[in-house]
């Protein structure tokens, strides 16, 4: 035992004086430290060790790279390992790691701090929109510096000097006209210069008439202001930039008077009060008031029934009619055996298991049933093969379903989500693209195209098809829309085609809804986010974020960010979307139903566009009372959803209930403006 | 009587040791810490892993630094790249991140750099040639990727840290690195595939691990598809023999001592035991459970622990096998399939 305590101890003092040894034998030195660097510039380092005596010492390798930080990117400076170069790429204070490999037994190496500036300008080009500008308005002139790389340069701080005091300049180098005249202005950076010459007119317009298109609104009514300049001669002056702005009260004297407008005059309200508009034209304006009440679309939302998975989570669900015209729901699991349940929901308030199917895997993501009810696609996750893919189901007798066929072939990193139409599956494969798989024989299922995005770091997460339309949600690469048999761009299913492409920066677009406006006819797709802020607790509730993205498609080559549902505190997963109403599963904030008429703009939940919510967590559920609501689907009247913690249930919207109170009888005699 | 009763027992108190293991449970997003103190095998903790509650992320490869501080995670789903993550063995809170390639999988620290090398299996999708990442733990950044074969696995490092080994399941080829200077120093087809990285070649011999014998003169290759474990002569560069593995080998561990090989027969739901003075199988014990997939051995050459997957809603499990006596002496739950499993300490 002596022995072995002694061996052990030495080892101990062995390992522990080695540590102390080696991280003080050597010190990196390299010429890194304080390096200047300008953006463009290619600096090779000279590096090496330095032992406690001062005794230089080359590496035997040197690796450098470019520190990353949390999010590991920073593209400020590039490391060419070949050339052992580094270059400045963006100005800024950045990190380079030496490493000395070789020579030591561990790690050994150090940061350094470098410093990129911008060169030196080489060229400043100045633009501007007119050589002529009223007085009273603002010169916005835009620049083009070169440098002596030959790199672009921006946030460069131009100095601006007029030759007279017709322009005046003030400490955030806004340019503003004065007085009539002609002037000419400087424009220098470094040591480069550019002139333009301006001349200042009068400004004419002698009266400016703003109108709208509505006199009173609800929240989150889009309302469009326009206005009219006309000059001493009553003449119209067309093109004139005209600069919208607002003021407010709000009928709560606790809240603001808050709303959006546009530089194109649109409107919007989140709060119901008295507004004045103001439409300014140089040193011109005009106002008109705006009375916007209450949107009052508030309806009751009660729990109708529930279908209780107790024993794991539950995963997304489809609602259809079945071959018998009775009323059928597929649910998956996440995170369990394989288990795909069926349910009789004919009667929404008796939500009855009716059937089961286990396969090889952890997770059924995702189910989705044939128009006519006679086939169930779904999802596998977690075999234990590692062959994954997807397996069809006949479920033309629910009470009774069978496994027709699986279909594994470049399937095998994991289906996470698939979409059926008309007979072929959309299947997602290892979330880097999708197969288009021929299921008219659902018995010899065979692939027959495939779509990726091509780009670097390619994603997809979900996909959706429409009247041969296909949507993909691809993480930071946003959303495609393409053509899988429409036409319209010549695609099939063989032949999949890009018709267009949307992102945005968070890079957290998880689901898209394909959305047609009935009360506008503009074309949308809605953008879902998919954010845990705080990571993950398998057995708790967590923390969810991100919200909708609103995007008019209307014009497929210009899409256009119009608005957002954000729910403060929660996240959003799922949706469905009917006759301008929203369903979406908004995780830990449940159901929520939201009125999406008319034109879309600004913050929808602040417009008090929600009609009704409901929390799906359940007392009996697998995390009892945790409400966790995955997906919602309208279906024959009633709000289903399924719930990660407690399984599927179907609520109901009742109808607005007559308002027989005195409590909101001034909006019906709303005060004016004064 | 009495007196060498109590002696006895002081000396089986001074002798009592504790042996701490990792697993990663690939379809649970959970990672097992485990105690077994020769008798008892108990769950110390269990982490879970990954940032997103509704996707599953697939931890796979785990390993440990030398000094025992941090542990080291891949998870093999991302969107779609996998991830490196950093924890810290006092605590087993996540420090930092890092994003990899296509699944990355299996990894190693070299004791000589102090980098990482992480192989980027791509398991699924297309026939693309994949990379091994090297990543600066220190800084938690992926320095580069070496190109190496089709679905590279079984990442790990010679004992003096200067070289890494890996093989290409799909391509059937093993691939050495310089860990110094980061590059490709020799490539060895293990069925004559001429056409090096060939995406097409569809090895039978499916090369699922290699491990360096302490010796430092030779490799041990698991050819999960041909039901071989090859011997490679790292002078010659060339196989020297072939053992009869049983079906389908797929980790390998040899102890530090150099005497016994390991392999994990997954097909068969069993480990066989291989002595390397003659290469002779040993024994071939069963595993408690189907499908069995990593194996460690303690450094001091006693005790071997395997994860074993299951499969669909089975618990995954660690068995622990005696190495002196070649027989099953423990066995512990854990998240369903588990795979990657790492050595951690022996606590006196």
């Amino acid at each position: 035992m002596k022995n072995k305590l002694s061996y052990f101890l030495l080892v101990s003092l062995f390992l522990i004086s080695l540590d102390t040894v080696k991280s003080q034998e050597y010190y990196v030195k390299s010429n890194l430290e304080n390096l200047e660097i300008e953006v463009g510039e290619v600096f090779e380092p000279s590096t090496y060790a330095v032992d406690e005596n001062g005794k230089i010492t080359a590496c035997p390798n040197l690796v450098y790279y470019n520190k990353n930080g949390a999010l590991n990117r920073d593209d400020g400076i590039s490391v060419s390992r070949r050339s052992g170069t580094i270059r400045g790429e963006e100005p800024g204070n950045h990190k380079v790691v030496a490493l000395c490999l070789g020579l030591t037994d561990g790690w050994l190496g150090r940061d350094f701090d470098v410093k990129v500036s911008y060169a030196q300008a080489k060229d400043l080009i100045v633009k501007l929109n007119s050589d002529q500008v009223f007085v009273g308005s603002y010169v916005q002139p835009s620049y083009v510096i070169t440098d002596n790389y030959g790199f672009t340069r921006y946030d460069a701080n131009i100095k601006v000097e007029p030759s007279n005091d017709n322009i005046q300049i003030d400490a955030l180098n806004n340019i503003k006209a004065i007085k009539p005249g002609k002037v000419t202005l400087t424009f220098s950076l470094d040591n480069v210069q550019a002139t333009i010459n301006l001349n200042v007119v009068k400004n004419p317009i002698n009266n400016l008439v703003l109108s709208s298109d509505l006199n009173t609104a609800r929240t989150g009514d889009v309302v469009t202001f326009s206005t009219i300049a006309y000059d001493d001669k009553n003449r119209i002056i067309a093109d004139l930039p005209i600069v919208y702005s607002y003021s407010g009260e709000s009928f709560d004297k606790s809240n603001t008077a808050a709303a959006m407008i546009r530089d194109d005059g649109k409107f919007v309200a989140e709060t119901a009060g008295k507004y004045l508009i103001t439409a300014t034209a140089g040193q011109r304006s005009t106002s008109i008031p705006l009375l916007v009440y209450d949107r009052g679309i508030q309806r009751e939302v009660i729990n109708v029934g529930t279908g209780i998975v107790q024993e794991r989570h539950t995963s997304d669900f489809w609602v259809f009619e079945g071959v018998d015209n009775r009323d059928y729901a597929v649910s998956g699991t996440w995170g369990a055996d394989g288990t795909t349940y069926f349910w009789d929901v004919t009667d929404p308030a008796q939500i009855r298991k009716i059937d089961s199917i286990k396969v090889d895997a952890r997770t059924v993501n995702d189910v989705k049933v044939s128009e006519d009810g006679k086939i169930s696609v779904i999802s596998r996750e977690g075999a234990s093969n590692r062959k994954n893919g997807i397996v069809i189901i006949d479920t033309t007798n629910p009470y009774e379903v069978n496994i027709i066929s699986e279909y594994t072939t470049n399937l095998t990193g994991g289906v996470h989500n698939v979409f059926i139409y008309e007979n072929h599956v959309y299947a997602l494969s290892n979330g880097e693209r999708f197969y288009v798989i021929n299921i008219e024989d659902p018995s010899n299922p065979y692939e027959v195209g495939m779509f990726e995005i091509g780009e670097k770091g390619q994603a997809i997460h979900d996909v959706w098809v429409e009247e041969g339309i296909a949507y993909t949600s691809n993480w930071k690469h946003g959303v495609y829309i393409i053509d899988v048999g429409n036409g319209v761009a010549g695609g099939s299913p063989s032949n999949p085609v890009v018709m267009s492409n949307y992102s945005y920066e968070s890079g957290a677009h998880h689901a898209t809804f394909p959305f047609k406006s009935k009360s506008t006819g503009k074309f949308y797709t809605i953008l879902g986010d998919e954010i845990f802020p705080q990571g993950i607790d398998l057995y708790s509730t967590n923390e969810t974020a991100g919200f909708l993205h609103f995007v008019d498609f209307t014009d497929i080559d210009n899409p256009v960010e119009v608005a957002r549902y954000e729910l403060p505190g929660h996240g959003s997963h799922n949706y469905w979307i009917e006759d301008d109403i929203l369903y979406v599963a908004m995780y830990t904030g449940g159901v929520r139903i939201v009125d999406i008429s008319g034109e879309l703009m600004g913050d929808l939940f602040r417009q008090g566009r929600e009609i009704g919510h409901i929390n799906t967590g359940n007392a009996n559920g697998f995390i009892p009372n945790a409400t966790m609501t995955w997906g919602a689907q309208l279906y024959k009247g009633h709000v289903f959803y399924s719930d990660h913690n407690g399984g599927i249930g179907s609520s109901k919207v009742l109808p607005i209930k007559p308002d027989n109170s005195r409590i909101n009888e001034y909006l019906d005699t709303p005060r004016l403006i004064d | 009587m009495y007196r060498i009763f109590i002696a006895l027992l002081f000396i089986n108190f001074c002798y009592s040791q504790s042996y701490y293991v990792y697993v990663a449970a690939e379809s649970d997003d959970t990672v097992s810490v485990l105690k077994f103190d020769g008798d008892n095998f108990e769950e110390t903790d269990k982490v879970t892993v990954g940032i997103m509650p509704t996707e599953n992320e697939g931890p796979h490869g785990i390993t440990i630094d030398p000094l025992g501080k941090y542990w080291y995670l891949t998870l093999a789903h991302g969107s779609p790249n996998g991830s490196l993550v950093k924890y810290s063995t006092e605590n087993n809170e996540p420090l930092s991140k890092v994003e990899l390639g296509l699944f990355p999988a299996t990894m190693q620290i070299s004791p000589k750099t102090g980098l990482l090398y992480a192989a980027n299996f791509n398991l699924h999708g297309l026939m693309r040639t994949s990379t091994v990442s090297v990543v600066d733990p220190e800084n938690m950044v992926e320095i580069t990727k070496i190109k190496t074969g089709i679905m590279p696995h079984g990442s790990r490092i010679s004992i003096d840290g200067t070289t890494h080994y890996s093989v290409a399941m799909m391509s059937g080829e093993l691939f050495e690195i310089d860990a110094l200077d980061l590059s490709v120093k020799r490539i060895l087809s293990l069925d004559n595939n001429s056409n090096y990285r060939n995406a097409m070649h569809h090895s039978k011999v499916k090369p699922t691990w290699v491990t360096p014998h302490p010796n430092g003169k030779k490799l041990y290759i698991a050819g999960n598809g041909s039901d071989e474990i090859f011997v490679v002569d790292l002078e010659s560069f060339s196989v020297e023999d072939k053992l009869s593995s049983g079906k389908g080998p797929y980790n390998l561990a040899i102890s530090p001592d150099g005497k016994i090989l390991l392999a994990t027969l997954k097909s068969e739901g069993a480990v066989s035991i291989w002595s390397l003075k003659n290469n002779k199988l040993l024994k071939k014990i069963k595993n408690t459970t189907s499908i069995p997939h990593g194996v460690v051995i303690s450094p001091d050459n006693k005790y071997a622990f395997v994860s074993v997957e299951g499969v669909g809603g089975d618990p995954g499990k660690v068995d622990v096998i005696n190495l002196e006596t070649l027989s099953l002496q423990g066995s512990i739950n854990v998240g369903k399939q588990a795979g990657g499993i790492a050595f951690w300490k022996i606590e006196q």
